[in-house]
């Protein structure tokens, strides 16, 4: 089994079914273009977006509606053409969201629902899709205490 | 902020040698054509927010600091769980 050397975990094996594509990178890391997504039980809904070719490099994310309940969003067409995502797909239909998180030491946490990661499920496809529109925000605070809401299945 | 009203087909000089030309306008949005020099950045102003705000969420927590960090996260904090019949009688 591939071995994937992880900024949090040590090193760790993986399956192919856990590599996502992101043909773009994502912005200010365009050359990354393969990440291994990792969930921890004691951790859920926390997924974390590792590199695989930069350990130093992994993201930590939650699924939007583990942030916002009410969340939601359009692709562009391009986004679409992307994500090898179908014209005809329903909105919401085989498309994982995750927002990345910026937590640091002394600052509040926060989400960035103004650009998702979205990926196509079926294909393990990914980009990060940036809103245009002014509703959520790049900071969006997470709660201090008590947290994320649990999210099974949907999302 | 300087304001202008410019119709399709109209241009703006910014400088020397930029040009903004509006090509087309509709409901849905300004199509708008750039001539500027090679080294001249442009960039839709929501990108290069995201590409700091990745920056910053890239940077932590610290391998070492990652269970403090995530402490709320965590199934055995009893912060995380949703709040128990019994607790909410409380």
């Amino acid at each position: 089994m591939p071995l994937v050397e992880t900024k949090y975990f040590g090193t760790m094996t993986y399956e192919d079914e856990s590599i996502f594509d992101f043909p773009l990178g994502l912005p200010a890391f365009e050359q990354e273009k393969r990440f291994v997504f990792i969930e921890i039980a004691e951790y859920s809904p926390l997924v974390f977006l590792q590199s695989l070719n930069q350990p130093s490099l992994c993201f930590l994310a939650l699924p939007v509606l583990a942030v916002d309940p009410d969340y939601g969003f359009d692709l562009s067409n391009e986004d679409r053409a992307t994500l090898e995502l179908p014209q005809s797909a329903a909105r919401g239909d085989g498309i994982l969201a995750l927002a990345l998180l910026s937590l640091h030491d002394g600052f509040p946490a926060t989400a960035n629902l103004m650009a998702p990661v979205v990926v196509n499920v079926a294909t393990r496809r990914a980009l990060q899709a940036i809103r245009a529109d002014q509703r959520y925000s790049h900071q969006h605070p997470l709660p201090q205490h008590g947290a994320v809401l649990p999210c099974e299945g949907a999302c | 902020m300087l304001v202008l009203r410019r119709r399709a087909g109209e241009s703006l000089l910014i400088g020397d040698d930029i040009e903004i030309e509006m090509l087309e306008l509709t409901p849905h949005g300004a199509k708008i054509g750039i001539r500027a020099p090679r080294d001249t950045v442009v960039l839709r102003k929501e990108l290069k927010i995201i590409q700091e705000q990745n920056a910053r969420a890239a940077r932590g927590p610290e391998s070492s600091d990652l269970g403090k960090a995530l402490e709320k996260f965590s199934r055995n904090n009893s912060r995380f769980c949703p709040p128990t019949d019994k607790q909410s009688e409380n």
